[in-house]
């Protein structure tokens, strides 16, 4: 299951799987949001294509309006498909320690 | 160890396809990595197959697990031939104005597995997807890790 919320710091926290079951909420949830996003991907444990065309769809939004999603606390695992993707040049990408 | 089991063509299902996953790729025997790679992939093709596979039958998923890898396959009654190992390569160096999220999930499927094979039966209409994904040296080193968890 996926749960996101936002964070008392302002970033968005995601944690579980984003799967295509999932991302109609998912983007629900995005689609509220405005200017600098963080998105905390620390709890993040899978993320599918249909997750990915989430956070596709958000950033160009943002973008299209001045702002801009950075993602936080990236797994290795998620960092690798992000580079399979080509979404490593989309976004700026922070690991998890 | 073959495990088998149908699903039917509806999105919700991945939440049962996972758990069949989980299942059969019990953490103690394999690593947690390998079978994020084979949900990643499993759910590609699955939801292709809802998406556009046009039939009603169930979709049968047989997984097998040996000391070389996974081996997963989908079979798909009612199906259109539609040969997923011809899928071209998208372009992931565009600049986001021209990225689109369409054929994203074939395309990274592609890159996670070892071997793909599709066949399809004309006279029966059923379509056949089939792929492996080895242990790596650096999750066999995990695997073997997972299995002294679980001793």
């Amino acid at each position: 299951m996926l749960a996101i919320e936002l964070g008392a710091d302002g970033r968005v926290v995601m944690s579980g799987r984003l799967d295509a079951s999932q991302a109609a909420t998912a983007q629900g949830f995005m689609d509220k949001l405005n200017g600098q996003v963080v998105l905390d991907c620390k709890g993040l444990d899978y993320l599918s294509s249909a997750g990915l065309g989430v956070l596709l769809k958000t950033q160009k939004r943002l973008t299209a309006a001045g702002g801009q999603m950075r993602l936080v606390g990236v797994s290795r695992h998620l960092r690798d498909i992000f580079t399979y993707s080509g979404f490593d040049q989309i976004f700026d990408i922070e690991l998890a320690p | 160890m073959t495990a088998s089991r149908s699903f039917p063509r509806e999105i919700d299902a991945l939440e049962q396809v996972f758990g069949f996953t989980a299942e059969a790729l019990p953490d103690t025997a394999v690593p947690p990595a390998l079978r994020r790679s084979v949900d990643f992939v499993l759910e590609e093709y699955f939801t292709n197959i809802v998406k556009y596979g046009g039939g009603k039958g169930a979709i049968a998923i047989d997984i097998d697990l040996s000391r070389a890898g996974v081996e997963v396959v989908l079979t798909e009654p009612d199906a259109h031939f539609f040969d997923v190992t011809q899928v071209p390569p998208i372009d992931t160096t565009l600049p986001i104005a021209q990225r689109q999220p369409g054929g994203l999930g074939l395309h990274l499927a592609r890159r996670l597995v070892d071997t793909l094979r599709y066949d399809y039966a004309r006279d029966e209409r059923r379509g056949r997807i089939t792929f492996t994904i080895g242990f790596s040296p650096a999750t066999a080193d995990q695997k073997e890790q997972a299995s002294d968890v679980g001793h």
